[in-house]
């Protein structure tokens, strides 16, 4: 989605960025700042200026990235041909695949090799360890992912080495081996990675925070001479490490490309003053120096309001009759303007300006039971948080084709993790809780820094409403959680919050309540 | 044949609706007010389509009958002059809430399928966009064209009438989430649109103030949430008893004979006719509101715009005027709240309950009391003081204390020296 607030016109620190000059750049652009924009008028900029027979290559990390970037290229004014012919646009994945594919005779893989399902990489990985259980067989699969991502120069464990001689058998390769052959063939043959230099003048990248070591590698074999890189991202909100992304390389920039420009873009249009301030607040709690001060361009105050609920449920319920007020009364035929409190009454929010994000799948039902019954239309959209099979195959395969489909517009629920890039009228965080942000459940204790960039990508998300909610006990994995609050929500300063108290009874029950109470 | 339809109601699996608004009652009512076609409502749920399914069988074509068997229950509460035959029509309402033009739309739209088939089809194709279990109205966020062309999908005389087209909350016109014309609500296919309800706070003058609506038919219903509220608004028919003919009565411009007119509520009854708080008790006036710059005089916030502001505003022709193709039409209010008033209770009470009951056991249903029956044997079957009242309605003679913002309008049909005059008589002798 990304913003787009300055759709032709760019400030003067993205004009800065897009006109960059002098050799490699490093863009640090934080939530709302233009970021995609500006990286699309950088490309075009650099696409203009372009020494003859050259080309750039733009990566991103997903697919949708990808189709997003080069929608809004073929929309520039030089025209869908003139861009087609000048820019690659494509995955880490998809490029290497290309690469391995288009050099076949050159690597050592089986001819016509396919990539491998998750659903292979299930049977297969039972034949290359038939001794293992189920959740020993997954741990070997990650230590097997890691040494691939990030541990290739060391010698090659046993466990990887008898996955990867089943999976060549049937000519596969996994996700993780797309990148890494890549990366082996161009350290191998110089005529390849030559050939490539002289066909890319400028390599994009994209959420730069996100990288692992195989991709930097690729990117360090590729970049030198002639090719120069623009990278771009956001260090506040790198929260795949668990998937091998390492932020260090982030900060290394200017190491591993040298005399390397850094730029900051620093006006944020997307949150409401009050949204941007506490977000800052919470990136700024651990004492972080990587904050660098966004100044909302956004004139509206904006609402953050701090909810707590007994239960789950009542959490749940919270968030639905929230949404019913916004929208405006919708389960009730008729009502009169006390329903609809009064500066809510002038909001113009409908179901689709709307989304509700958890840390973890699990805190979904009872948001769903809740939303059903109240006929409030919902979908529930992105990947599941730690699903990484899933998330992968979302970065290498194009998306369905969207269906002719009549489109309605639905409250969106979905992970924190699956809300990164895109932004909502109003966003709700449920579950701002101990235990679950930052995340330590089931012997799962997650980084606690990379938490605090997660509850900060959910909190950027929301432009005018910005609601923050826990339950005191919330029913979890088969048993009952009593969770203080989430210890980010006290780097927050008590002026910009607004309290809401639990829903209040409906009279009727507190006439019973009267009546009960007098015996 | 002449004949009463209501065709927009509530079945019990709608929020805020009576629990006996099942299927059994709804026949007994609709013979009880005398209206001859009702809608099914609700036949997007599917625990009632499965019960429409179970309860109705064909009859005319596109119509149908309660099943015998269900009839002998209710039976007994239903006085032999009232006796009558009932068809239903499938028919649900949607709530669609969506953006259009950065703003966001509420539209309340009622869909009409001529078979099972068709209804089922525009079921299942709402069902895979949003939840139909939670509300016999299901809530969507779809834009309120493509709903139309789900129904025109379905079949050809499948149809789709725009409800309470003025309510402010929830309509194609209202002042809150509705557009200005119906061409800006259904685009491309605005000429399959050829009705338009008018609702409770809005009669036929109000809506012949626009220029833009004479090329469409004006319907009412009661949009009852309980089956004594049936058919407190109605269209009058007068074709042979079939789903084609009345499609046919209301969407052949050339040919609309077939429609004789509409009944309605005096619109000043409606909960949205004027201005206003609730919370505040401010009632204004358009003009008041006006001279107020639209804010309440108590609270200073904006007040609830009703409906006679918003025909005001989107008006492009003289009071008065009447479009070529206009209908007749006669405003009533309810027997049992003529009743009430001419008993100074509540129009639930058992006095009431009583009288109304009397007065169709000796004169037939509702609507022939309201509309047709002589004004002396009214005044034999209930009372002087009823009589009067029914005669004052037919008559317009009538004052009402306007609705505002979602609360009713009240009425007072008699004045306290006439109801002085009838204590002292004791309702024994004639007071006129």
């Amino acid at each position: 989605m990304g913003t787009c607030m300055r759709p032709n016109k760019l400030n003067s620190l993205q004009w800065e960025a897009v006109t960059h000059d002098k050799g490699h750049l490093l863009i640090v652009a934080g939530p709302g700042t233009g970021k995609t924009h500006t990286l699309t008028q950088r490309v075009r900029y650099i696409i203009r200026n372009l020494p003859g027979g050259k080309k750039v290559l733009a990566i991103t990390f997903t697919h949708k990235a990808a189709e997003e970037m080069r929608q809004r290229l073929s929309q520039q004014p030089a025209g869908v041909a003139a861009i087609d012919g000048a820019v690659t646009v494509g995955t880490f994945h998809q490029f290497c695949m290309d690469i391995l594919r288009s050099f076949a005779d050159k690597t050592d893989l089986p001819r016509d090799f396919q990539l491998a399902s998750p659903e292979q990489i299930e049977t297969l990985s039972r034949q290359a360890w038939p001794e293992k259980t189920n959740k020993e067989r997954r741990l070997s699969l990650i230590d097997v992912s890691e040494w691939k991502a990030a541990a290739y120069d060391a010698p090659m464990p046993a466990g990887v080495q008898s996955y990867n001689k089943i999976l060549r058998k049937e000519a596969l390769l996994d996700f993780d081996d797309l990148l890494l052959e890549a990366l082996m063939l161009l350290r191998k043959d110089p005529g390849i990675l030559a050939a490539l230099r002289g066909t890319y003048a400028h390599i994009f990248v994209d959420e730069y925070q996100d990288i692992n070591a195989v991709q930097r590698d690729i990117l360090k074999m590729l970049v030198g001479g002639e090719t120069a890189i623009t990278a771009i991202g956001d260090p506040n909100q790198a929260i795949y490490g668990f998937r091998g992304s390492d932020l260090r390389y982030f900060e290394r920039f200017a190491n591993d490309f040298p005399e390397a420009t850094v730029l900051s873009l620093t006006d944020n249009y997307r949150s409401a003053k009050n949204i941007l301030s506490a977000s800052s607040q919470v990136m700024a709690g651990a004492g972080n120096v990587r904050v660098s001060a966004l100044t909302a361009r956004m004139y509206s105050e904006g609402r953050l309001i701090i909810h707590s609920a007994a239960t789950d449920h009542a959490e749940a319920e919270y968030v639905t009759h929230q949404i019913e007020r916004m929208v405006g009364g919708v389960s009730l035929f008729s009502f009169d303007s006390a329903r609809v409190a009064g500066h809510e009454q002038q909001g113009n929010w409908s179901f689709g300006d709307i989304a509700v994000l958890y840390r973890l799948n699990s805190q979904r039902v009872a948001l769903q039971k809740a939303l059903d019954r109240s006929g409030i239309p919902y979908q529930v959209s992105g990947s599941a948080a730690l699903d990484i099979s899933e998330e992968t195959i979302d970065q290498f395969y194009p998306s369905r084709p969207v269906e002719p489909d009549i489109s309605v517009e639905k409250v969106s629920l979905m992970t924190l993790h699956a809300s990164k890039g895109l932004e909502f009228p109003v966003v709700f965080v449920v579950g701002c809780e101990e235990n679950i942000l930052p995340l330590a459940m089931g012997g799962l204790t997650a980084d606690i820094e990379e938490e605090r960039r997660l509850f900060y990508v959910g909190m950027t998300r929301a432009k005018e409403a910005l609601f923050l909610t826990r339950a005191e006990r919330r029913f979890l994995y088969g048993q009952t959680h009593r969770n203080g609050p989430s210890l980010f929500l006290s780097d927050i300063e008590e002026e910009l919050k607004e309290y809401e108290q639990p829903l209040k009874k409906k009279r009727r029950h507190q006439k019973d309540d009267e009546q009960l109470s007098l015996f | 044949m002449k004949f009463y339809a209501d065709l927009h109601l509530h079945s019990h699996f709608s929020r805020a609706t009576s629990a006996n608004l099942d299927l059994e009652h709804l026949w007994l009512w609709a013979q009880l007010k005398g209206i001859r076609v009702i809608g099914t409502a609700d036949f997007t749920h599917p625990g009632w389509m499965k019960e429409l399914k179970e309860k109705l069988k064909p009859a005319e074509e596109g119509l149908f009958t309660l099943k015998e068997e269900y009839t002998k229950e209710v039976k007994r509460g239903l006085p032999p002059s009232c006796k009558a035959e009932v068809r239903f029509m499938l028919t649900s309402e949607i709530s669609n809430i969506y953006k259009r033009h950065e703003k966001v739309r509420k539209v309340h739209n009622i869909v009409f399928a001529p078979h099972f088939q068709a209804a089922e089809q525009i079921r299942s194709k709402l069902d895979a966009i949003g939840n139909l279990s939670a509300d016999g109205r299901p809530i969507l966020g779809l834009d309120s064209r493509d709903l139309l062309e789900i129904a025109l999908e379905s079949d050809p005389l499948s149809y789709l009438i725009p409800a309470h087209i003025w309510t402010p909350w929830f309509s194609m016109l209202g002042s809150k989430g509705g557009f200005d014309s119906v061409e800006e609500c259904f685009g491309d296919l605005t000429e399959h649109i050829f009705a338009l309800e008018t609702g409770l706070s809005s009669d036929p003058p109000m809506n012949w103030r626009l220029g833009q609506l004479d090329d469409y038919v004006l319907v009412s219903n009661g949009d009852a949430h309980s089956p004594q509220k049936l058919g407190r608004e109605a269209t009058i028919f007068d074709t042979e008893l079939s789903y084609p003919a009345m499609y046919k009565a209301l969407s052949d411009p050339d040919n609309n004979k077939g429609l004789l007119g509409t009944v309605e509520f005096f619109p000043e009854e409606g909960k949205y006719h004027y201005d206003g708080h609730r919370v505040c008790q401010i009632r204004l006036s358009p003009e008041q509101t006006m001279a107020n710059k639209g804010l309440c005089p108590a609270c200073g916030k904006p007040v609830t715009v009703g409906v006679m502001a918003r025909v005001q505003e989107l008006a492009d022709q003289r009071q008065g005027r009447k479009p070529p193709r206009w209908r007749p039409y006669c405003n009533l209010i309810p027997l049992p709240e003529i009743i009430a008033e001419a008993e100074e209770t509540g129009p639930n009470s058992k006095t009431v309950n009583t009288l109304f009951f009397q007065m169709l056991h000796k004169l037939g249903h509702e609507m022939f009391i309201l509309s047709d029956a002589p004004i002396d044997t009214i005044q034999k079957a209930g009372n002087a003081l009823i009589a009067e009242g029914v005669r004052r309605v037919r008559a317009g003679e009538v004052s009402i204390a306007a609705g505002y913002d979602g609360e009713f309008g009240t009425i007072s049909l008699f004045t306290s020296a006439e109801r002085k005059a009838r204590a002292i008589h004791q309702d024994q002798l004639t007071l006129f």
